[in-house]
């Protein structure tokens, strides 16, 4: 049997798929193993949140250093072309696929990722026996023209390529998938084996995320870290028209400076998951008062609102291990919209 | 709300936490409440003392051998809560919490405050503060608080959010020989709030006036009915302040809560007979108003003056109150020409000269009084060589003891030597104010009270509708099940055409192709606006493209608005386009509707379409219970009003169906509160019917 290498762009939700197949194969019986040779960040192994997802989904045995054996950052050639990882990777691989009968790769934050040492996600994918599922997060036109462009390049360098998977679909683009993009990738050749729409449940970050990405303090809510952020509003209105902005965006991370208490509460009586203060101004403590009986955290940064919205933007989600729901949703999803027997089949052939 | 009379008339307090050494508050309560001449029992609770100021003191609640009706706290705030169980255990009735160091100090402070809410819950024990100076009731006669100096009897109930302005006031009210009946500082409004002090003095034989001071209100729907039923029955003053941006901002940190919008608090007053005063002096000067003279049975105000001056100032003001300067009848001009010297000014203001004597303010005052053009007298004294002060306050006292129906104000301008005269007509129950500005300001306020005691009169029900309730319910059901909180307009126009608003036909086109058969089907030409609801103004980013007379221009409109979107919001994909059909321009009227934290559905109708922001030219009324008198005053109060009517020749507008749909839109968001804003805008108005052009609802 073959192995499966997905593949696409951060944030266009490999991993959740990647969940929802290996959960699927396993359903249907299969020995499943989950590899991510190119983590993202820090150390090898260890920090790599997916892989530790993964392992106690799967009841994994192999330790993290395998399931995850590198991890690249964005400098990472400064050091050097990391020769050895080649190695690690090919071991690892080794071992996880002893015992199984496919392997589901996840890819890393971009498919071109290390192809300066020839470790990019289409190399990798050739390497490992694999054929490939490209996960695509169409926004726009050119977005589709990005994921022809990129299936183009797999087909020459003789990847087999199962198809695409749209994923995190809104609901405003669904018809044009169906009714554009779609016939135009089957015109080219090219299958869609999945439309899955956005569902917030796995699609937003949570407030912990973002508590990781900005860092700061938490002066409230410290046990609202797994409340959902759907949007980002910016509080610099005045306060009769604030209430007008903050009553549109449901779930939402509001950005104020703390001495702002007129708009802090005026955000506590609107959907909000969180207040981020920035420019280290503590707020008054009803303010404080006031989140905690709402259920609201607020969270103080020292940087200014340009540098925090800049880092709201790196923030991306994760399924955590300890949550079923989220988990068994990324398996819904699988049975639901996408057509899961043809990406079987596609090992088998 | 008649529970709570006992509060300020107990037939015995404890005083827990009372002290034996002057200066401190457990000892000023005690002192207090013995000057006071407190007829019921005082019991000092202090497990170290064993008598303070002559009484004996108690160790605990418990050691006291009779009943205990009401407990003052001047205990320090962690021992609140034991104390307040203890009262619970002994069946005391009512706490009045002193002690600061609650609410106002953040969530520890928070947390204690809410575990005494319950206690007294649960104990059936009702609370005032905590973090407040007490309360006084000069006819129990009781004095629970730490304010040195005591009011004397009066008519005046004062509710006050601020112990310092509270103390104040009385302070000052002493030295002008004002009274008060009852005086509460409500502090953190934990449990007792403004609403039960205005309910119990409104049933309050002593008070004939109730005066307050508020930073906000706890729960607006209970505020406007308690205040509704108390101004039936007395006047309701107050000043409620945080009115600018920068003081609501003060006040949000002052309070925690979220400010109500300024606007939703006028409304609310207006709608509800309560009188708003702009400034403590205007507080001030309308309670005593309102305490000493009688309410006039009309807005016609009359002058009379030693002076030009004043008198036109006063006019000036009158004309910005509402006031009218009342024409005076023929007898009463032929008497003032016959009696007054032929240089005076014998129509109103009646200008008796700077070399009147006290005599000849008399007759005029008193010919104008009988007039039955005249309302309410404002009589102005300027200092000359001859002007006789306490003369023309005797005079002034004479005469209005022949005429009990009509309020008389005096403006004594000056210092030294009007200070008797002035004097004398305050303690005898005539206002006198330094400046004419202030006795209009208090006449127009007691003329407002008459006049909403009598429109109360008249109110007129709404005819009755019935709504397509279903259709609104499945829209909401679809928008939020597709996670949004904004409505794509096709979907707004539906919400309101099931309120029976009539829209323009609107509906939604994804791809050119269904554009183009829309607008052949609603016939040319056509107008599209994408349809997104993240964007808020369509046409700045290039989203909206009218007068479009073929098939053609529309399929090219649909692409370029698209492509337009695109380029200024690159992150948002719209839902589709929206095909509506083209109508011919009307009066472009607004109606919106903002949800207020505190009052609910506020409704705002005005001048639309581009002129919104340009004219703010907006009347507001709560959508709860509008009559069709209500909105007929709302819309006489736009400029828009002039244009319905007809403005230079025109034909006037529907009138009628624009009150319909005002009614309407009202009943719309009244029965669905998730409604949190909409606006129709421009609504376009007719000779016949109008047709509302966009509708944008936003839901919780």
């Amino acid at each position: 049997m073959k192995n499966l290498f997905v593949m696409g762009l951060g944030n266009s939700g490999k991993t959740a798929i990647a969940l929802g197949l290996a959960l699927k194969f396993k359903a249907e019986g299969y020995q499943v193993a989950y590899f991510k040779p190119v983590g993202g960040q820090g150390c090898p192994g260890s920090t790599d949140v997916d892989a530790v997802l993964m392992k106690e989904v799967l009841q994994m045995s192999a330790p993290l250093e395998v399931i995850a054996p590198c991890s690249a950052g964005y400098s990472y050639l400064s050091k050097s072309l990391h020769p050895e990882w080649a190695e690690l990777i090919r071991n690892a691989f080794a071992e996880l696929s002893r015992d199984v009968d496919v392997v589901v790769i996840d890819g890393a934050t971009f498919p071109h990722a290390l192809a300066a040492s020839g470790m990019d996600s289409v190399s990798l994918c050739k390497q490992l026996n694999a054929v490939a599922l490209s996960v695509l997060r169409v926004k726009n036109d050119f977005g589709l023209d990005a994921a022809i462009f990129f299936n183009r390049y797999l087909t020459n360098q003789g990847v087999e390529l199962v198809g695409n998977v749209f994923s995190h679909v809104e609901r405003p683009v669904l018809a044009k998938i169906e009714g554009i993009y779609q016939p135009i990738l089957d015109q080219m050749g090219f299958k869609t084996l999945g439309i899955i729409p956005v569902q917030p449940q796995i699609a937003a970050p949570t407030v912990g995320e973002y508590y990781e990405a900005l860092g700061g303090e938490i002066l409230v809510g410290e046990n609202r870290l797994d409340s959902l952020v759907e949007e980002v509003v910016i509080g610099a209105m005045t306060i009769e028209s604030a209430l007008t902005y903050l009553r549109r965006a449901n779930n939402k991370a509001v950005i104020i400076g703390g001495d702002r208490a007129d708009l802090a509460l005026a955000a506590l009586e609107t959907s909000t998951s969180v207040l981020v203060l920035t420019g280290g101004l503590y707020p008054d403590v009803k303010v404080l008062a006031r989140a905690a009986e709402k259920g609201v955290a607020v969270i103080l940064v020292h940087y200014d609102t340009y540098t925090t919205v800049e880092k709201l933007g790196r923030v991306s989600r994760h399924i955590k291990p300890g949550n079923k729901e989220e988990i068994n949703l990324a398996l819904a999803n699988i049975e639901q919209y996408c057509d899961w027997a043809q990406i079987l089949a596609a090992l088998q052939a | 709300m008649s529970g709570i009379v006992s509060l300020t008339n107990p037939r015995s307090i404890a005083v827990v936490g009372a002290s034996k050494a002057p200066g401190k508050v457990g000892n000023a309560v005690v002192v207090n409440l013995i000057n006071s001449k407190f007829g019921g029992r005082i019991y000092p609770v202090n497990p170290k003392e064993k008598t303070i100021e002559g009484l004996p003191c108690f160790p605990s609640l418990a050691a006291i051998p009779d009943e205990v009706e009401a407990a003052v706290f001047t205990v320090p705030a962690k021992a609140v809560l034991k104390a307040a169980e203890e009262c619970g255990e002994k069946g005391v009735k009512f706490l009045a919490v002193l002690t600061a160091g609650f609410k106002e100090l953040g969530r520890e402070g928070l947390e204690m405050e809410r575990a005494l809410v319950d206690t007294c819950r649960r104990c059936d024990m009702r609370l005032l503060g905590p973090n407040c100076l007490g309360f006084m009731d000069t006819h129990t006669p009781a004095n629970a608080t730490f304010i040195s100096g005591y009011p004397i009897q009066g008519e005046i109930a004062f509710v006050s959010q601020s112990g310092a302005i509270l103390a104040a006031v009385l302070d000052r009210a002493r030295s002008l020989g004002i009274g008060f009946s009852k005086v509460i500082s409500l502090g953190n409004k934990a449990d007792l709030s403004e609403v039960d002090f205005i309910a119990d003095a409104a049933d309050d034989s002593h008070t004939s006036v109730i005066m307050c001071y508020i930073e906000d209100v706890n729960d607006g729907e209970k505020f406007l009915a308690t205040a509704a039923q108390a101004v039936r029955k007395k006047p309701l003053v107050i000043f409620k302040s945080g009115t600018s941006q920068a003081g609501a901002l003060a006040a949000s940190s002052h309070t925690g809560a979220l400010a109500g919008s300024d606007v939703a608090y006028s409304t609310a007053f207006n709608q509800c007979g309560v009188i708003r005063a702009t400034s403590m002096r205007e507080l001030f000067d309308l309670a005593v108003a309102f305490a000493n003279q009688p309410v006039p049975k009309g807005d016609n105000l009359a002058i009379v003056t030693n002076s030009g001056g004043p008198g036109i100032i006063a006019t000036d003001w009158a004309e910005k109150q509402n006031v009218k300067i009342t024409r005076f009848t023929k007898e009463t001009i032929n008497a003032l020409r016959e009696g007054l010297p032929p240089e005076a000014g014998i129509y109103n203001p009646v200008d008796v000269l700077g070399d009147a004597p006290a005599d000849r303010f008399r007759f005029a005052v008193e010919k104008v009084l009988k007039d039955e053009n005249v309302d309410g007298l404002i009589v102005l004294v300027c200092p000359t060589l001859v002007t006789q002060p306490v003369e023309i306050a005797q005079a002034i006292l004479e005469i209005r003891g022949k005429n009990p129906d009509k309020p008389i104000f005096a403006v004594y301008m000056g210092g030294e030597t009007m200070a008797e005269g002035s004097a004398m007509l305050a303690e005898a129950g005539v206002p006198c104010f330094d400046f004419p500005e202030n006795a209009v300001t208090a006449f127009a306020g007691m003329a407002n009270y008459r006049q909403f005691a009598e429109q109360e009169r008249k109110a007129k029900e709404l005819p009755a509708f019935v709504p397509d309730v279903k259709t609104v319910k499945a829209v909401f059901y679809d928008v939020k099940r597709d996670n949004r909180l904004v409505l794509l307009g096709s979907e707004a126009a539906e919400v309101v055409a099931a309120y029976g608003i009539t829209t323009a036909p609107t509906l939604m086109a994804h791809n050119p192709d269904e554009a183009v058969a829309l607008a052949e089907n609603f016939g040319y030409p056509v107008v599209l606006k994408v349809a997104s609801p993240k964007i808020l103004h369509k046409s700045d980013v290039g989203g909206v493209k009218m007068k479009l007379d073929s098939a053609k221009a529309v399929r090219e409109a649909f692409v370029d608005i698209m492509e337009k979107v695109h380029h200024y919001l690159p992150d948002v994909t719209p839902h589709g386009i929206e095909v509506q059909k083209m109508m011919t321009r009307g009066i472009e009227l607004i109606i919106g509707m903002t949800r207020d934290v505190q009052f609910g559905p506020l409704v705002a109708v005005g001048l639309g379409g581009i002129y919104v922001n340009l004219f703010k030219d907006v009347s507001f009324r709560l959508a709860s219970g509008m009559t069709v008198r209500e909105i007929e005053q709302q819309l006489a109060e736009t400029k828009a009003y002039t244009l319905l009517r007809g403005y230079r020749g025109e034909k006037p507008a529907d009138l009628a169906t624009v009150i319909t749909t005002i009614s309407r839109a009202a009943k719309l968001v009244t029965d669905f509160p998730e409604i949190t804003e909409m606006d129709i805008n421009p609504l376009f108005v007719y000779q016949r019917g109008v047709a509302a052009m966009d509708v944008k609802i936003t839901i919780s």
